[in-house]
C-alpha cells in the first residue's frame, strides 16, 4: 500500500515538474519564424519573446531616423509624413481595396477587411511554364497580415520618425500568423503565441 | 609528526584556499593509444587579477561603425536575461544541427554534425555583459573580472570530434 503511494506521488510529481527544454506557455509573447527549404532539407527556426525585439528595435531606429525616410525601391522614396497622412485618408476610408496590381507577373492586392491590413502577391509560374509542368513552375504566393491597430501604432510618431514602441506593444496583444511565403522551393511563416519554441513543428 | 602536518598544513590550506575561490579549468584529450591528456587549472583570481591588471589601452575596442551597435547588443543582451527561457534558434540541415537556447542567465549553443561532432558552448549572459565595451569602446576590466567570480560550477566549452574531447570548466 505504502509502495503504491509513494510510487503515485513520484508519478504526479513528474506530471507536475515541466519537462527540461519542453515546450511551455510563458505567458510572454514570442515572434517565431520558421524558414524551411526544400531542396536543402534545411528547416530554420528563430523565436524571440516579444521583449527582446523591442529592446532591440528601440535601440536600433536611429539607423532608420537618420535617413528620414523609408526607402521604397529605387526611385520611390516615401517621406514618413507622406505615408503617415496617406495612411489617415486609407483608415478613414474604412473596409476598402487599397491597391490592386494585376500584371503578366503578379497580381497585388491590398485590401483592408475590419481590424486587419491584407497583403497579398501572388506571382504566376515563368514564362513558357505551367502549373502542370511540375514543381519547378509553382507560383509564389505571399500573404502578410497586419492589424490596423499596429500601423496606427507605428504611425503615430512625430514628424519623421515611426514609433516602434507603441508598434511592437500594439504586437504584443497580435496572437497567430502574420506572415507566410510559400514559393517553389521556400516556405515562411512569421507567427506569434505565448510558447518557448515551435510547437508542433509546424 | 606534528612538524609533518605543519608542512602540509600550509600547502594544503593554500590549496583549498585556491580551490574556494574556484579554478578554471582546460581539460584536452587527444583520442588514440598515444593521444595526449592535458589539464590546465587556472585559479580563478590569477585569471580575475590578469583581467584586473590589464593595460586599459588593450581592454579598448577601436572606434568605428561596429562601436554604434554595442547598444543594440546591450539592450538586447538585457532584455534576454529578464525574458523566460526558451530555445531562440534551431537550424536543422542535412549534416548539421545547431541549437541555440536560453535557460536561467545563460545561452547555450549546441551543434551536432553527423559525423558525430558535438561542440556545446555556454555563455553566461552577465560576463557577456560585462564584456561589451561602453560608448567610447572601453570595456571595464574590473567588472570583468568580477563577473568571473559568478560563473563557478559551469560547463563553458565541451567540444568532441572524434576521439578528441576539449573542455573548459570553471570549477
Amino acid at each position: 500500500m505504502r509502495k503504491s503511494v509513494l510510487v503515485g506521488i513520484g508519478l504526479a510529481a513528474l506530471v507536475s515538474l515541466p519537462a527540461k527544454g519542453a515546450i511551455a506557455q510563458t505567458g510572454t509573447p514570442w515572434i517565431h519564424v520558421r524558414v524551411e527549404e526544400a531542396k536543402k532539407a534545411s528547416k530554420v527556426s528563430v523565436n524571440l519573446p516579444l521583449t527582446v525585439v523591442e529592446a532591440a528595435l528601440q535601440a536600433a531606429p536611429e539607423i532608420l531616423e537618420k535617413q528620414g525616410k523609408l526607402h521604397l525601391g529605387g526611385h520611390h522614396d516615401l517621406s514618413l509624413a507622406d505615408m503617415r497622412n496617406l495612411w489617415k485618408q486609407l483608415a478613414a476610408a474604412g473596409d476598402a481595396e487599397i491597391v490592386s496590381v494585376e500584371s503578366p507577373d503578379e497580381n497585388v492586392k491590398v485590401t483592408r477587411k475590419g481590424n486587419l491590413i491584407q497583403v497579398l502577391v501572388d506571382q504566376k509560374p515563368k514564362a513558357g511554364k505551367t502549373p502542370e509542368a511540375g514543381p519547378a513552375a509553382k507560383a509564389e504566393q505571399v500573404r502578410v497580415e497586419v492589424p490596423v491597430s499596429v500601423v496606427d501604432a507605428l504611425f503615430s510618431g512625430e514628424g519623421d520618425t515611426v514609433n516602434v514602441k507603441a508598434a511592437v506593444a500594439e504586437l504584443q496583444k497580435l496572437r497567430g500568423d502574420i506572415v507566410q511565403v510559400h514559393d517553389e522551393d521556400t516556405t515562411v511563416r512569421v507567427w506569434i503565441d505565448e510558447q518557448n519554441a515551435q510547437a508542433a513543428r509546424k | 609528526m606534528v612538524k609533518l602536518a605543519a608542512v602540509l598544513a600550509v600547502p594544503l590550506a593554500l590549496l583549498a584556499t585556491v580551490a574556494s575561490l574556484g579554478v578554471m579549468v582546460v581539460d584536452v584529450r587527444e583520442g588514440g593509444p598515444n593521444g595526449h591528456h592535458i589539464v590546465v587549472p587556472v585559479p580563478l583570481v590569477l585569471a580575475q587579477a590578469a583581467v584586473a591588471l590589464a593595460p586599459a589601452d588593450k581592454l579598448r575596442v577601436p572606434e568605428n561603425e561596429g562601436l554604434q551597435h554595442v547598444g543594440v547588443a546591450r539592450e538586447v543582451l538585457e532584455a534576454l536575461a529578464k525574458a523566460p527561457d526558451g530555445e531562440l534558434v534551431r537550424v536543422e540541415e542535412r549534416d548539421e544541427l545547431v541549437v541555440i537556447t536560453k535557460e536561467g542567465g545563460q545561452i547555450h549553443v549546441r551543434v551536432h554534425g553527423s559525423k558525430g561532432e558535438d561542440v556545446n558552448v555556454n555563455v553566461p549572459l552577465h560576463v557577456a555583459l560585462q564584456a561589451l565595451p561602453d560608448a567610447h569602446g572601453r570595456i571595464s576590466a574590473l567588472a570583468l573580472a568580477e563577473s568571473l567570480s559568478a560563473v563557478r560550477f559551469t560547463d563553458l566549452v565541451d567540444v568532441r570530434d572524434g576521439n578528441d574531447h576539449v573542455r573548459v570548466y570553471v570549477w
